[in-house]
């Protein structure tokens, strides 16, 4: 289509509303050298081509809806909304309206280079509000106004020229009527969305009736198609005709000569109005065209066929046929352009230009190629030529040579007047018989194109949304880590609590720790994040060459939402050699995954090329995630004692169960009846070694101070602190409901373990009397477990006294020289343990065990006097 | 003014009501100025604002909950704001309606009895709110006044069911049992109002006697069409003695001429024609109804003279009469149809009826002059001024150029009449079927014939008349050849399609087609006598005979025929089947044939077919002779 290539020419620009012209309302009208435009505001401005400079500015009291001029006396007639007509001389020297120096309306349309004329409100020529449309035929003015009910046509005779400008009264009227009412039942009628369109058709006739200048709106119809549509009486008397097209898609006429009515009988509407055809959707335009080209008949340039443009883009053309038998008939055909259409004007030899909201078109209804959409078939789709032009919303045809350049005057949406030059060859317009081979491919070409961009669209659109996503989980993923980072004091929005129990999967015993996490702020875990969970075995002394071992469980949490709790069990051991090391250090953390996150939503981009990809690879860090700690406990032996004494008889509870024993000991303990003596190496150690014996003495008012309202509920201050040591332990609920002071468990190895707590007051130590101490006792067979209990009861003092630190006022007056004494002799006791293990490194067997012996002696002498807390 | 005077102690304390009140009072006086006005586009300005300003008042009365003080006023403004509207608009709406429904809610809201009454409609509304006014004295003058207004607006819209009950329930149902509309608006008294009451543009006992004229109007012309006319009558006397403008007036007296003449008082008739004519200016109805008057009483001179005087007046283009600000009479009377005797059409419609009438009584000369006036009239385009065509009801255009060229020949103006068929010919050339295609199928043989209108053969049997006249027997047979060559390709259409649109594409009944094939065949005929070639006028009258056994010219013209060939035997069979049908009482035809038609059919009338009969019977031999 290069020979369609349009040559814009922007001529003016004239100001519009925020949002571009609407289509409708603006019009051009270009009858000689002058072009008027109105801009659908108050004001029709001309424009002179000549001096390309706009000549006058005529300023009216309402948005102005449609302009007419009248060529023989040289009237303009503009139509204003809710006003009615005006009619004035567009020539500037016999005008009789008032100038206005236009400095004070104009200064935000800057200076205009011409006079700004307002109309004066009263000069109106006919005013009725109810007016929509009309016409000029001649002398007379045709209007189209909107009743409740039905459209009035109403003709009128013009002012003759010089004459006082006033209509000489209504001539005819007649009624449309319409399926559907224009108004709701109250209120005044609403401005019409659509206008309808009014055009005079004549029958092209002698030479003579050709001068007859006719208003701008009109057009000829050859003869045939005349007489045809309209009657042989309208034909006959060579009547103008009125042609409406209504909004509600109604096409009819009106004979002009009929409708002259006498003021007491109205024109019967049965008798005067025609309804061509019905377009089922607005008419936006009303033409004719040239189909047929005789090349004999060169004379007749008469347009042949009659073109109605629906506003969706429905095509009506009527033309006139002979049938096989010679007589005339109509022939309708309907056809679609792709809509809406906006505006259009009819161009020779067939061609329709006309403008959507996307391109200016034009489309040859002459051409071999318009399929034949006759009527009964769906309408078949024309397929304009675009023009390259956009946003046009009024149109005129300024010059049209027949093989050569067309001229079209048009006014854009932002305002802008603009000529644009066609240069139309003969082959150009419509798709040539070669062009259409090709067609096929092409619209596979376009097809697979689409096709293509589909897809990509909706890959792109799947990635959006991943982002999308991603972004509301890092959202939420700040949220959960500054809640739990922000170090407030209280209990956590997110925490983690570890509790021990022991159970028996297989035969032997494992000791199971269970993390409860619980969810009580406002958040969810969603995706990404996991539980993390670090167990960490204290390398203990014996194998020193065992490094701690440190084993790390990862539980994906899914989806904890606000409120939810989630439970995780672990084995903490024994591990694989059948021994379990104490004490353990369980910590629990969330880690947040980013690669899953946002791993995800880089996904699309790795496919495509797309430089609106901003994911890269580096910008992941190489920390692939987010950790934030919630606990840390230490499990020690006071964790995972065991009490089988406490258990009554029935209950199962496995905290409370004594240790699995051998079943080769069971059985032969069951053989030797009640009177043997209990086997194992737990037993034999009890019967031949004396239990070792560790006492710690804690001051009753640090103890009471540091387990506050645990002894306040009324609880004996000994008992209170074996609850308190046994505060992790299963075995918990049943010491304190039989108020416990003293328990005998088993340790993890089965070597059984006393624990005793009695209050005692020591006399020789406070300086102002006797101190009240409480006393923990532990007392096993087993060295190894006594050790690790003292040690878990010690740490737990210890961290209790740290904590109290800060609270306590200070110590109580003590004895100093008791306390001075007590530290050398545990100096010199220190001493000695230090040469009694130096020996033991370098001594034999055989005094090995006399040191072994010494050196136990001496730490008991060293544990007592026991260690005082104060 | 007082408002404006902030804490006035001095001046006298105006309320909100005394404002609203003077607003009213004031737009009262601006429509009365508008209404005084001459210029007509001040004059609409000044009521548009004026019923903008009683649109406003309204809207702050109701903007306050309904109030006894009130209500007076704002029904009083409601009412003027109707009135305004509806003569602005000149004529009633479903808007009206409206404004009166929510005038009634406002008095039921004082009562605090709106609500379950409100789908009872319009009529429910005015019950209960009747119902109630007796207890709010102070309302009911206003009440009266709107209750006008609803009555002009059922009287328009022709609830006459409703109004009736309205009327009842106002003259408070003591005459419950007459139904008679008038007796009622007669009874209906409303209440004066107070000198100190707001002004209105119209008031009630005005609205009362416009609506009692125009209600006897319409009433009396309605029962002028359906024909009962001593009802009529009494109506429309009772309607010419009431209130009305002289328009109304003129279409009274008018109408009760009508009356007259049906009921066969021609004289009492004239009278009442001729105080029409006195009336005013809108003198169309009364001269035609003159008209048909004359032509009934068969007075020709003065039915075509009234004739020509209708069209004479109705080219008077009289002046545009502002209507009133007010209801008036126009405004209740329906819509004027062309069946009512009123309507006296167009200007070119009254000079078609002077022309047929001339040609139908034997005026030929006027009858010519006046169809070419008529025809310059309607084709002359670059005449400013149109005038419609006489079609409908009249015939349609092509057959008023066959009447013209009818007349013309009659007239003895044969070349006019060719131009005349020539121009027709012309001018819908494009419309007929193709010739050349239409001599093809003939020889071809072609079973499908286009659909060719029947007044293009009447055309052709018209010019073949016209060389008649010019002396031209060639000329004329080719032209009554090509006459019948279409003639016989057409079939008769039904005429259930609708007449109108056969009549417009030329559609033909068959008695039509019967005559114009006889009518062509007797016209060859003759002018075959006329060049002597005797046999082909056998032929030909024979044919017409067989065509249309009922027309007697034809056998006339055969018998003559047959006689002149010295063929006694065929002539003295078909004598005897003549005498037998002249000795039969002559039926008289049901249909009508096109005027043009039946002015043709007088042309090739047998003049003398007594003598004819009486002289072959002379000459005839005694049946037993045969």
């Amino acid at each position: 289509m290069a020979g369609l290539e349009p040559r814009v020419e922007y001529l003016e620009s004239f100001r519009c509303p925020l949002g571009g012209l609407a289509a409708g309302r603006p019009r051009v009208l270009c009858p000689g050298p002058a072009v008027f435009v109105s801009a659908g505001s108050e004001r029709v401005s001309v424009y002179a081509q000549g001096g390309r400079l706009l000549a006058a500015v005529y300023c009216f009291p309402a948005p102005v809806w449609q302009l007419e001029l009248s060529a023989v006396p040289g009237l303009l007639y503009v139509l204003c909304a809710r006003r009615g007509i005006y009619c004035l001389s567009p020539d500037p020297e016999s005008r009789s309206m008032n100038q206005d120096d236009g400095s004070d309306q104009d200064s935000e349309d800057g200076e205009p280079p011409c006079a700004v004329i307002s109309v004066d409100p009263d000069a109106c020529l006919l005013p009725d509000a109810a007016l929509c449309t009309f016409t000029v035929v001649a002398d007379k003015l045709v209007t189209l106004a909107q009743g409740p009910a039905h459209w009035k046509v109403q003709l009128f005779e013009c002012p003759r020229p010089g004459e006082d400008a006033r209509l000489r009264g209504q001539v005819g009227e007649v009624e449309l009527s319409i399926s559907s009412p224009l108004t709701g039942p109250l209120g005044e009628p609403t401005a019409p969305r659509f206008l309808p369109v009014l055009c005079c058709v004549s029958p092209a006739g002698p030479t003579a009736l050709h001068s007859r200048a006719q208003g701008s709106g009109g057009f000829w119809l050859e003869r045939a198609l005349f007489g045809l549509l309209f009657g042989v009486d309208a034909s006959l008397l060579e009547s103008p005709v009125i042609l409406c097209g209504l909004p509600d898609g109604q096409l009819c006429c009106v004979v002009l000569k009929t409708l002259v009515t006498s003021k007491l009988s109205p024109g019967n509407p049965k008798a005067l109005v025609k309804i061509l055809h019905h377009l089922e959707e607005p008419v936006v335009f009303i033409g004719a065209v040239k189909t047929e080209s005789l090349a004999q008949d060169v004379e007749d340039t008469h347009p042949d066929c009659l073109v109605a443009l629906g506003h969706d883009g429905q095509v009506l053309t009527i033309k006139a046929g002979w049938d096989g038998a010679g007589t005339l008939v109509p022939e309708l055909r309907e056809y679609r352009l792709p809509g809406p259409v906006l505006c259009a004007a009819c161009g020779g030899g067939g061609r329709v230009y006309h403008s959507t909201t996307s391109e200016l078109c034009v489309v040859d209804l002459a051409q071999e190629g318009v399929p034949s959409g006759d009527l009964g078939d769906p309408p078949s789709l024309l397929c304009p030529a675009g023009l390259g032009v956009c946003s046009v919303v009024t149109l005129s045809v300024l010059s049209e040579v027949p093989e050569g350049d067309v001229r079209l005057l048009a006014l854009s949406t932002r305002g802008r007047l603009m000529t644009c030059r066609l240069q139309l060859s003969s082959e150009v317009p419509g798709p040539t018989r070669a062009a259409a081979a090709s067609t096929g491919q092409k619209i596979k070409d376009l097809l697979s194109g689409i096709g293509t961009v589909s897809e990509r669209l909706s890959s792109l659109r799947k990635a959006v949304d991943q982002r999308n996503k991603a972004l509301t989980c890092l959202n939420e993923a700040m949220n959960v880590s500054c809640i739990l980072l922000s170090g407030r004091e209280g209990p956590r929005p997110i925490s983690c609590t570890l509790t021990t129990a022991w159970s028996r999967p297989q035969l032997q015993d494992v000791l199971t720790a269970t993390c409860q996490l619980e969810n009580s702020s406002g958040l969810r875990l969603d995706r990404g994040w996991a539980l993390c969970v670090r167990v960490l075995t204290s390398a203990s002394a014996s194998d020193a060459d065992v490094a701690s071992a440190a084993t790390t469980y990862t539980i994906p949490v899914d989806r904890l939402g606000p409120g939810d709790r989630r439970e995780v069990t672990l084995p903490l051991g024994p591990g694989e050699d059948g021994v379990l090391h104490l004490p353990l250090t369980v910590s629990c953390a969330l880690h947040y995954s980013l690669r899953e996150v946002v791993g995800g939503a880089r996904a699309p981009s790795e496919s495509s090329t797309d430089s609106l990809d901003e994911f890269r690879p580096d910008i992941l860090p190489e920390q692939d995630g987010i950790c934030l700690p919630l606990c840390e406990h230490t499990v020690d032996v006071l964790w995972c004692l065991r009490f089988p004494g406490l258990a009554p008889a029935h209950t199962q509870a496995p905290g409370l169960l004594g240790p699995l024993c051998d079943p080769v000991d069971t059985f032969l303990g069951s053989l030797l009846g009640p009177r043997s003596e209990p086997t194992g190496p737990a037993s034999l150690r009890a019967k031949f070694l004396p239990p070792s014996v560790a006492t710690i003495k804690v001051s009753a008012e640090l103890l009471r101070a540091a387990l506050g309202d645990r002894h306040s509920a009324g609880t004996p201050l000994d008992c209170a602190t074996l609850q308190w040591l046994l505060a992790e332990n299963a075995a918990l609920d049943v010491v304190r409901a039989r108020q416990l002071s003293s328990v005998q468990g088993v340790a993890p190895d089965g070597a059984d373990v006393h624990l005793t707590v009695r209050e005692v007051a020591m006399t020789d130590l406070g300086a102002a009397g006797p101190l009240q101490t409480v006393e923990i006792q532990v007392e096993s067979s087993s060295p190894a477990s006594l050790c690790s209990a003292h040690h878990a009861v010690i740490g737990r003092l210890q961290r209790m006294v740290v904590e109290q630190a800060a609270r306590i006022p200070g110590p109580p007056d003590l004895r100093v020289q008791c306390l001075q004494q007590t530290h050398s002799s545990h100096e010199t006791l220190l001493r000695e343990v230090q040469t009694l293990r130096d020996r033991l490194c370098t001594e034999d067997e055989a005094s090995l065990h006399a040191t072994a012996q010494r050196l136990l002696q001496v730490h008991r002498q060293l544990r007592s006097p026991s260690l005082l807390l104060v | 003014m007082s408002h404006q005077n902030p804490l006035g102690t001095s001046v006298p304390h105006t309320s909100c009501l005394d404002l609203w009140r003077e607003k009213n009072d004031q737009l009262v006086r601006q429509a009365k100025v508008a209404q005084d006005s001459g210029l007509s586009l001040r004059r609409q300005q000044l009521a548009q604002d004026s019923l903008e300003g009683f649109r406003g008042l309204l809207h702050s009365l109701r903007g306050l909950p309904a109030a006894v003080p009130v209500l007076p006023l704002e029904l009083t403004v409601t009412c003027n704001f109707i009135t305004l509207r509806a003569s602005l608009a000149q004529g009633f709406t479903e808007d009206q309606a409206q404004d009166i429904q929510q005038g009634l809610e406002r008095v039921l809201e004082t009562q605090k009895k709106l609500g379950p009454r409100l789908e009872c409609g319009l009529r429910g509304l005015w019950d209960s709110v009747l119902h109630y006014s007796t207890l709010l004295l102070e309302v009911l003058p206003a009440l009266h006044h709107l209750a006008g207004l609803q009555a002009a607006v059922w009287l328009s819209t022709d609830c006459l069911g409703d109004l009736t009950f309205l009327l009842q329930t106002l003259n408070g149902n003591q005459s419950e049992a007459s139904e008679n509309l008038l007796l009622l608006l007669k009874t209906w008294s409303p209440p004066a109002e107070e000198s100190d009451a707001p002004l209105t543009l119209q008031d009630a006992r005005g609205l009362r006697d416009i609506l009692l004229t125009a209600s006897a109007y319409r009433q009396g012309l309605q029962e002028l069409i359906t024909g009962s006319l001593p009802r009529a009558l009494s109506s429309l006397q009772e309607a010419a003695s009431g209130l009305c403008s002289r328009p109304v007036l003129v279409q009274v007296y008018t109408a009760l001429g009508t009356c007259l003449r049906k009921m066969g008082n021609p004289q009492r008739a004239l009278l009442y024609l001729a105080a029409a004519l006195k009336g005013g200016s809108t003198c169309g109805p009364p001269l035609l109804e003159a008209s048909r008057l004359y032509r009934q009483l068969g007075n020709t001179a003065a039915e075509l003279e009234s004739l020509e005087l209708l069209v004479e007046a109705l080219n008077v283009t009289h002046s545009f009469e502002a209507p009133q600000l007010l209801i008036e009479v126009e405004l209740l009377l329906p819509r004027p149809h062309p069946a009512s005797p009123l309507h006296c059409g167009t200007p070119s419609q009254a000079k078609y009826l002077l022309a047929s009438r001339c040609l139908q009584v034997g005026r030929a000369e006027d009858a010519a002059e006046h169809y070419l006036d008529l025809l310059a009239l309607v084709l002359d385009g670059s005449e400013s001024k149109f005038f419609p065509p006489p079609s409908p009801p009249g015939p349609c255009m092509p057959e008023v150029f066959l009447e013209a060229a009818a007349a013309l020949i009659q007239a003895g103006r044969a070349q006019d009449a060719l131009t005349v068929c020539e121009e027709l010919l012309s001018r819908t050339s494009s419309l007929l079927p193709k010739m050349p295609q239409l001599r093809e199928d003939a020889r071809k043989g072609t079973k499908e014939s286009p659909h060719c209108p029947s007044w293009v053969s009447a055309t052709y049997l018209l010019q073949g008349q016209a060389w008649v006249q010019l002396g031209a027997p060639k000329e004329a047979i080719s032209e009554f050849s090509r006459c019948l060559e279409l003639l016989f390709r057409t079939t008769p259409k039904d005429e259930e399609q609708g007449p109108a649109s056969n009549r417009e594409k030329g559609c033909i009944s068959d008695v039509v087609l019967q005559q114009l094939r006889a009518a062509a065949l007797i016209s060859r005929g003759l002018q075959w006598v006329a060049v002597d070639q005797d046999t082909k006028a056998l032929q030909d009258f024979l044919l017409s005979v067989q065509m249309c056994p009922g027309n007697q010219d034809a056998s006339f013209h055969l018998l003559q025929t047959l006689r002149r060939m010295d063929r006694r035997h065929e002539a003295t069979a078909l004598w005897w089947r003549l005498k037998a049908q002249t000795e039969l009482p002559q039926e008289n035809a049901a249909w009508s044939l096109p005027l043009y038609l039946e002015t043709y059919l007088d042309w090739i009338h047998s003049p003398d077919r007594e003598a004819l009969l009486e002289e072959f019977q002379t000459s005839l031999p005694e049946p037993h002779e045969l």
